[in-house]
């Protein structure tokens, strides 16, 4: 039991925070959000600080670091809300090093010439379910959402082999893969991915696919708890110093208690989001863990976001402050990789069992 | 990070459950319900048989006869006997004592310490006055100094337990001059001194509370815990105590358990309806969101840290889960839901669901009202300007 930060978890996170305030000006975000595209200049500046091989296997270049390491490293760029698809890197190539990474595509990422992103949800199913077929290794259909889908060089797809769903790596190229991008509420870049007769390699089975949600699942789910930090970080500082009736907000007891309710959302996803990340770095992972944690992030997303715009005011939803970007961007993670509604579903299905409470 | 109980302390959990099978016979359950948490003597054979376990002051500091164990151990402990429902001492262990190990001479450890772990001393605590509850400071109960005694003078509410306690921890005024947080002082009275009246107020949980009436009380100045006039200090430290036990999750999680246990032995097609699922799997989630910050809070404490905003978090969460709880095991459980213990029916799971709700509101502004809990955090925890 010991659980905080480690001294060099913090160190982390402070550093990353620091730089990005001082290399990513919020303009530069401001820009991409309203051209649809990733920021390559600071996706390789994260390369060449070697904060993108973090989650990687030594072997392969990496930084040997855990989920719980990557996820203070998603939480610190998520709260500079810079569109970037670390976690789409991080879970596509964790799954390609499981796989023994048959086409050096971890290497590639971190010289920046590949970046493999998942392709898993589709526009009828549930999160965790696919239609999609490969057969005689091609794959047909589209995929309805896809998280940077058009800055990748590869998607990891999964569909139905005639042994059930499994893992597949498509090569984005113009004749078989088209993208299309769409507008959402995260205004980062979003696509629609239509495979026609894309050839698709199998690089692993169910198993390999759950592995590959749950960890997405996990990051998503930090994503809603910067997303929430930040917002209750910017509503505090606003309400010490916005005066109304002669007195700083924040002093009357109205505002305080809905700053306090923010924070006990806050605190309550924050412990069940690393712990499941813990989980999943000790090997004992379990679905319904993680979707606990998600669950948990996706229900405090609106209260806590809503709650700041309540305190913050008029001031907090036009575009030359920076609240608006929190509430945009943690409402998309607490719609993707599940719902709080598919996650409860899961929660759902196990209820019979025994619990263990401690 | 690591989030994982280590084997001593699960082996402690094993422990404890063992011990408590053997303890939890249907007349120790039937003693605590007749005397609600009062006791008798069965309780108090089970206080004695805690004791020589050591486990009522394994987390005090070796100086006052503790094993210095990490208070993880006593976060375990309290989770078990609450999940179980077992008398294992409440207020005077959990807030009384280690406050007293804090603040008290040499000469009160030794006084009382031994005689609380052995379960013979119990105590009622009189803080709150029919015009001091929220606003607590304003409390008007006077001791004025006769020689070596202090003369009491005054009403206390809410002092429960007070007629079956040996002793009362009693917050009063000893310089009315003073600004009012720095007028009052804690002083240790037995119940049987003369000046003492107590009044039973029945409530709709069952049992009862009291209000007590003090008239010319005298008690030795040497009673004083702590310096006199310090006395807001010693009662912000109980009152974090209380609040931790408070937050203990390990009766809502019986509820709960208690709850899916009979769904699916009486009410199997009841259990399969989506919708139940679905209610049971949010009542899990908060639940399971309870217990981080229940567990943040206990190990913040294990580190020898003072929480008060992670303590105020983890109150209210607890105290609000309770009604939710209770009320959507009534709902979930229809009519039945609403029949009290005994009742024909028979009322599932002894009527916990029902005593659970009527139960419920007092936590929520016993112990400092949630409402303050939440001023706590917004300037402890947020820093907002009052």
């Amino acid at each position: 039991m010991q659980p905080e930060l480690t001294d060099t978890q913090t160190l982390l996170l402070e550093t990353v925070s620091k730089f990005l305030a001082n290399e990513v000006p919020l303009e530069r975000v401001r820009a991409l959000e309203a051209s649809g595209e990733m920021d390559t200049q600071t996706w390789d500046a994260l390369r060449e600080q070697g904060w993108l091989a973090l989650p990687f296997g030594e072997a392969l270049g990496g930084g040997g670091g855990s989920w719980v390491d990557a996820g203070c490293l998603l939480e610190a760029v998520s709260r500079r809300a810079v569109p970037l698809p670390l976690l789409e890197a991080w879970v596509a190539g964790r799954a390609l090093e499981a796989a023994g990474d048959p086409d050096g595509l971890v290497p590639g990422l971190l010289a920046g010439r590949a970046l493999p992103v998942p392709a898993l949800f589709e526009a009828k199913q549930r999160f965790d379910e696919t239609t999609l077929v490969v057969s005689d290794g091609r794959l047909d259909g589209t995929k309805a959402f896809v998280d940077y889908g058009d800055c990748a060089s590869h998607h990891l797809v999964s569909a139905r082999e005639p042994g059930g769903p499994a893992l597949f790596l498509v090569e984005v190229t113009g004749a078989t893969v088209r993208c299309e991008p769409l507008q959402s509420i995260g205004r980062t870049p979003l696509v629609a991915a239509h495979y026609r007769g894309a050839p698709a390699r199998r690089i692993g089975g169910e198993a390999e696919l759950t592995a590959l949600r749950l960890s997405g699942q996990a990051l998503a789910a930090v994503q809603c708890v910067a997303a929430m930090q930040e917002a209750l970080d910017q509503t505090l500082a606003y309400a010490r110093v916005r005066e109304q009736f002669g007195r700083p907000i924040g002093s009357f007891q109205a505002v305080r208690h809905h700053a306090a309710n923010m924070a006990i959302e806050i605190a309550r996803a924050r412990w069940l989001v690393y712990e499941a990340l813990a989980s999943i770095d000790s090997g004992g992972a379990q679905v319904e863990t993680i979707a606990l944690a998600k669950a948990s992030a996706s229900l405090a997303v609106p209260k806590v976001t809503m709650l700041a715009h309540q305190i913050y005011g008029g001031n907090g939803v036009i575009e030359e402050n920076d609240l608006y970007f929190h509430t945009l961007r943690g409402k998309e993670a607490s719609l993707a990789w599940g719902t709080a509604d598919e996650c409860l579903d899961l929660v759902a299905n196990e209820i019979d069992q025994k619990v263990d409470w401690l | 990070m690591d989030f994982s109980w280590k084997p001593e302390h699960l082996a402690f959990r094993d422990e404890l459950r063992a011990f408590i099978k053997v303890w939890r016979t249907p007349e120790l359950l039937a003693e605590y319900k007749a005397t609600y948490g009062g006791g008798g003597e069965r309780i108090h054979r089970f206080h004695e048989a805690i004791s020589e376990k050591g486990w009522m002051r394994m987390c005090w500091p070796r100086e006052v006869g503790g094993e210095g164990r990490s208070m993880l151990f006593h976060f375990i402990f309290v989770e078990e006997m609450e999940y179980w429902g077992m008398p294992y001492g409440n207020l005077t262990f959990t807030s009384v004592a280690p406050t007293l190990a804090a603040f008290g001479s040499e000469a009160q450890k030794a006084e009382y310490l031994p005689g609380i772990y052995r379960g013979e001393l119990t105590f009622a605590l009189g803080y709150s006055e029919p015009n001091a509850g929220t606003d607590l400071a304003a409390l008007r109960t006077r001791a004025v100094r006769d020689g070596d005694d202090w003369v009491i003078n005054g009403q206390k509410i809410w002092t429960s337990l007070a007629d079956v306690s040996t002793h009362l921890w009693l917050a009063v005024r000893t310089d009315p001059d003073a600004p009012k947080h720095a007028g009052i002082s804690i002083v240790i009275v037995k119940t049987d001194s003369p000046g003492i009246r107590i009044r039973p107020l029945h409530t709709m949980y069952g049992g009862h509370t009291n209000e007590t009436f003090y008239d010319d009380v005298r008690v030795p100045v040497e009673n004083t815990v702590g310096e006199v006039n310090a006395g807001w200090p010693i009662i912000m430290h109980a009152l974090n105590h209380e609040r931790v036990a408070l937050a203990a999750t390990g009766s809502l999680a019986k509820l709960y358990d208690d709850l899916v246990d009979h769904l699916r032995a009486a009410l199997p097609e009841r259990l399969a309806d989506p919708v139940v699922r679905r209610q049971l799997a949010l009542l899990k989630l908060r639940l399971r969101e309870h217990r981080g910050l229940a567990v943040r809070n206990a190990w913040l404490i294990a580190k020898g840290e003072t929480p008060i905003s992670e303590a105020s978090m983890a109150k209210i969460s607890a105290t609000e889960l309770r009604t939710d709880l209770a009320n959507t095991a009534m709902d979930l459980l229809g009519r039945a839901g609403g029949l009290s213990a005994g009742s024909p029916g028979p009322a599932p799971f002894e009527g916990r669901a029902e005593f659970n709700y009527r139960l419920s509101p007092i936590f929520r502004f016993g112990g400092g009202t949630n409402e303050v809990q939440r001023d706590i955090i917004a300037s402890a925890g947020l820093g907002l300007p009052r």
